[in-house]
């Protein structure tokens, strides 16, 4: 018996061991590369970029943009998940599953086409205009007159780009707060209500205890995605006055100006370091708060949830909610997207411009066939090599996010700096992690191992990257864990493979499945460190996407949209395969 | 237990401490002396390349003297066997071409050519990241003065193409190091659902602070887009060197209008109906393609931006990147240039009948060193007076 615990001792600092030098090599490294940056010109320390950082009111600026934003759209994020959750997770609602997928849509969607969708409707004579274009057949009505200029000043505001990016982050939040909500015993519930307690009692005193560790994690991620979030405030900030200041910058508008318009390496490396210390303290706080308020639900007794019954003016009351979240969410930007990619000319739009009627005339499929085709088949080239992509690294990182978690488990510092040092990915806009790989991988290690300019080193970034998504969820599915049922099997003789395979796993599935598919979904559609780290000749959907935005040929507008549909559909149809499967896993177990 | 936790420590502590310092050295502090070397070493190789040039240039006049006295490009024959191996390219152009010249380049020499596409500024940043670990060979970018500076920066190489005397005035430039292989100018492009052409085509560039045109107006992103770039630069050295004109633009909601294909989506679509130094090969291949828009020059004139293809110092593979130089200028590279709907470099290739030519744009004086050293900060001030208009 000692024997054997001192081998599984050492399989435990062996596997540690590893794990330590894979993530050393795929985050510490390019991470100090990048920073020592930011101090060091031609080998000699230089603080200019942090003398001007803190003492140039254009960074100050920068600064307070962003947190503002972060924190307006963890605000909106949490008003509009907390009566979805409840929705879904204790009405009827709840046995709609699918839904799962639907509220999934934003998060599949590049957020910088989103945003391009919602330019593309709100405009100057964009598809609303054009809509009142053929509602009132006169370009001088005073609808159309009003909507010239009207949605084009809220679409270019503060709140406007706030507005559309709580659209993009706060599936994030919902989901983590369903399933948290899914998980709350309605014993408790009724325990307390059989005690006396009204619902809003037990709304302070049961609910909102025991939902705390849960919004905590939810509104940190939601507000680190935020503030790294690139797409969305490239698309519209440049258009926007705020507080004064013509041109709304945050973080990573600024990082991407020097690290790719203006090059300057230091300061893209300084305000990198800040950003990465804002988030490390958020992170720090939101560790003590889950710490103080965990609770362990899944006790092996099994949870009963039984689902509110509601009256119909509340089932209508939900569903009016949910389509126009939906509406929102969906609904506008996906018109733009699909009716963009159906287009035959672009300056006709979505108008017959003979008779001021609906322009069918102007819809057709060509492009789609056209996308296949173009440039020798560069978008089917590209579709293959990010599905081949997202597979290798969402495995790659749910394996490595489940050592780590699991061996976390232990009570040991040493352990516990592994999650660390896996969640740091997350608190950097990815441009960060992506030049210091780039220089990194690039210089002293090309030697050993030469993977820069092949998929490998964008596998690499994705698993480094995307790796806090595996550990968020996986460790979330151990919060609620209780100790005591590996215990339990071990107690009854189960070895601690069994107990792993048996208890564990089964438990942890979730999360990991969960974790798996966001990886799987989110690289998918990655854009930033495709774009610097893609091999010659080589092109995954985004930066596919990107370039015939960019440099395209006459088309090549519709053709984008084209694939950013294609890339939607495959993700959606990789979900709805998952879930069937894993579905039908569960009752084999029954 | 304990001797184990301390081997463990230890081997960590050594480990992060190796990492660290390969880190701290691929940032490039202790490369002082294999720098020297390098340095002298392309010195040398440039030496034997213009060795190689002077005696191409004697054995070019031998054949001359005993041809005939008005020899044409079309002469000119470029020798591609003897290469192998690979040649790396940094492209900006647009998309179809690129896949032409790889291919094209591939059947006729037996190299494989790798292609590494972005816009200006992307490509610029890869080159810096690559640091000492130097793989490019070719450069190509959308912006004359840009590639001017790579230069004043002397990271370039020099090479004599037999076809550089055949190329328009000021695409090739005095060192033999930039070949303008295509060209482009800019103009104004509108929406013809919202514009005439009896109503714009007779305004010049100051007409547009008109405050009919308020919120109207759109220019490409000069750091984004080379040619606007080079216009901007262009415009405040010959025309608007007090910057009044572009004030008055900006004070009439002149809008950001992104890269160059975003600029020209925002036309079509109608959200920004006039672009000012809008590129002009974009807008005439979706004229041909239908779309209502219409494009023309100014009458005091406008940029016509050489894109320059340039051999880099430090090419790995720098024969095969001469060559593909030679054959950017060849016939069958600059018909496909032509039918992209941009100007040839060279002189004698004909453009596409639906656009005008090098010699019918007029062309405002440009002094492109003046431009060189003003293209950053004047492509800086568009971007700030820009910002918060939309």
């Amino acid at each position: 018996m000692k024997n054997s615990l001192k081998l599984q001792k050492a399989t435990a600092v062996i596997i540690f061991i590893a794990v330590a030098i894979i993530l050393v090599f795929f985050i510490i490294c390019p991470l100090v590369t990048i920073f020592s940056r930011s101090i060091i010109t031609d080998g000699k320390l230089d603080w200019t970029n942090i003398k001007q950082l803190i003492s140039e009111s254009e960074y100050l600026e920068t600064i307070r943009n962003s947190l503002l934003l972060g924190l307006t759209v963890t605000l909106l994020s949490t008003v509009i998940s907390f009566p979805l959750a409840f929705i879904f997770s204790r009405t009827r609602f709840a046995k709609a599953k699918w839904m799962d997928i639907v509220f999934m849509i934003p998060f599949m969607t590049p957020p910088y086409i989103a945003a391009m969708g919602w330019q593309r409707f709100l405009s100057k004579r964009g598809f609303l205009w054009q809509f009142a274009l053929i509602l009132t057949g006169d370009m001088n009505s005073a609808l159309c007159q009003y909507l010239l200029t009207a949605t084009s000043e809220w679409l270019y505001s503060f709140w406007g780009l706030a507005v559309i990016m709580t659209f993009n982050v706060f599936p994030f939040m919902f989901t983590l707060l369903k399933n948290a909500m899914a998980n709350i015993p309605s014993s408790l519930d009724e325990a307390a209500a059989v005690s006396g307690g009204n619902f809003f009692y037990r709304l302070r005193k049961v609910y909102i205890p025991l939902l705390v560790s849960n919004y905590a994690i939810a509104a940190i991620l939601v507000f680190v995605k935020t503030i790294s979030e690139y797409g969305t405030p490239s698309v519209l900030g440049n258009g926007i006055t705020f507080m004064g200041t013509s041109g709304f910058y945050v973080f990573t508008t600024k990082i991407q100006y020097f690290a790719t318009v203006n090059l300057n390496f230091g300061m893209a490396a300084t305000l990198s370091a800040v950003l990465t210390i804002i988030c490390f303290v958020l992170w720090l706080i939101q560790m003590t708060i889950t710490k103080k308020t965990s609770y362990k639900l899944q006790s092996g007794k099994g949870v009963r949830v039984t689902l509110k019954k509601m009256p119909v003016w509340a089932s209508v009351l939900a569903i009016i909610y949910i389509v126009f979240i939906l509406l929102l969410a969906i609904g506008v930007p996906y018109f733009s997207v699909i009716t963009t990619s159906l287009m035959d000319k672009l300056s006709d739009g979505i108008v017959n411009w003979d008779n001021y009627s609906f322009g069918w005339g102007n819809l057709t499929l060509s492009n789609y066939a056209n996308m296949f085709t173009a440039n020798d088949g560069g978008g089917g080239n590209a579709i293959l090599i990010s599905l081949m992509l997202a597979l290798i690294s969402a495995t790659l990182a749910s394996v490595l996010g489940m050592v780590i978690c699991t061996l976390t488990r232990r009570r040991n510092r040493c352990y516990k700096t592994l999650e660390a040092v896996g969640m740091i990915p997350e608190m950097l806009p990815a441009i960060v992690l992506v030049i210091g790989m780039m220089i990194f991988w690039n210089t002293s290690i090309y030697n050993v191992i030469p993977i820069y300019r092949t998929l490998a080193i964008m596998v690499v970034a994705y698993v480094a990257l995307f790796l806090p998504y595996s550990i968020q969820y996986i460790s979330s599915a151990y919060t609620q864990f209780n100790d005591s049922l590996p215990l339990a099997g071990r107690t009854t003789g189960g070895s601690k493979s069994y107990v792993f395979l048996r208890i564990t796993l089964p438990l942890i599935g979730k999360g990991v499945i969960t974790g798996w598919m966001m990886i799987f979904i989110i690289s998918f559609r990655e854009l930033v460190a495709a774009s610097l780290l893609q091999p010659p000749n080589t092109y995954v959907i985004s930066t596919y996407i990107y370039s015939l935005f960019n440099q395209g040929y006459n088309g090549a507008t519709q053709q984008a949209m084209c694939l950013a549909v294609i890339c939607l559909a495959i993700t959606v149809t990789a979900l709805i395969l998952i879930n069937v499967t894993t579905g039908r896993k569960k009752k084999s177990h029954r | 237990m304990n001797n184990v936790k301390r081997i463990v420590t230890t081997v960590i502590t050594a480990a992060v401490a190796l990492v660290t310092m390969s880190a701290f050295a691929a940032c490039g502090t202790s490369t002082d002396y294999s720098q020297d070397f390098a340095d002298l070493k392309s010195q040398i190789n440039e030496l034997g390349d213009k060795i190689d040039d002077l005696e191409g240039k004697i054995s070019s006049s031998d054949s001359g003297s005993s041809g005939t006295s008005e020899a044409t490009a079309s002469d000119v024959t470029i020798n591609y066997s003897g290469l192998s191996g690979e040649l790396n390219v940094y492209m900006p152009s647009p998309k179809g071409i690129q896949t032409q010249f790889k291919e094209e380049f591939e059947a006729l020499t037996g190299v494989t050519v790798n292609i590494v596409s972005g816009t200006t500024g992307e490509i610029l940043t890869m080159l810096e990241a690559e640091g000492d670990n130097h793989w490019a060979d070719v450069v190509i970018l959308a912006s004359w003065s840009d590639g001017l500076s790579l230069k004043a920066d002397n990271l370039l190489m020099s090479y004599q193409s037999p076809y550089a005397e055949y190329m328009h005035d000021g695409c090739v430039d005095d060192s033999y190091m930039l070949y303008g292989t295509s060209a482009s100018a800019v103009g104004v492009i509108y929406n013809t659902k919202y514009y005439t052409a009896s109503q714009l085509e007779s305004l010049d560039w100051d007409d547009y602070a008109d405050s009919q045109f308020k919120g109207e107006i759109a220019i490409p992103d000069p750091q984004k887009s080379g040619a606007c770039k080079d216009f901007v630069a262009g415009f405040v050295t010959a025309i608007d060197t007090d910057y009044s004109i572009i004030d008055s633009w900006a004070a009439n909601g002149l809008v950001n209008g992104g890269g160059n294909s975003n600029a020209l989506a925002a036309v079509e679509s109608g959200s920004t109906p006039i672009l000012l130094a809008g590129v002009d090969y974009n807008a005439y291949s979706a004229i041909a393609d239908g779309e209502s828009i219409a494009i023309y020059y100014p009458e005091s004139g406008t940029v016509i931006n050489p894109r320059p293809a340039m051999i880099m110092k430090t090419a790995p593979n720098a024969e095969n990147a001469k060559r593909f130089i030679d054959y950017l200028m060849s016939d069958s590279a600059q018909q496909i240039v032509a039918d992209a709907y941009l100007i040839p470099g060279r002189a004698d290739v004909e453009c596409n009948s639906a656009r005008l030519g090098f010699d019918e744009i007029n062309q405002y004086t440009v002094n492109w060193n003046a431009m060189m050293s003003v293209s950053d900060t004047a492509a800086a001030y568009v971007v700030e007076k820009t910002a918060g208009n939309n």
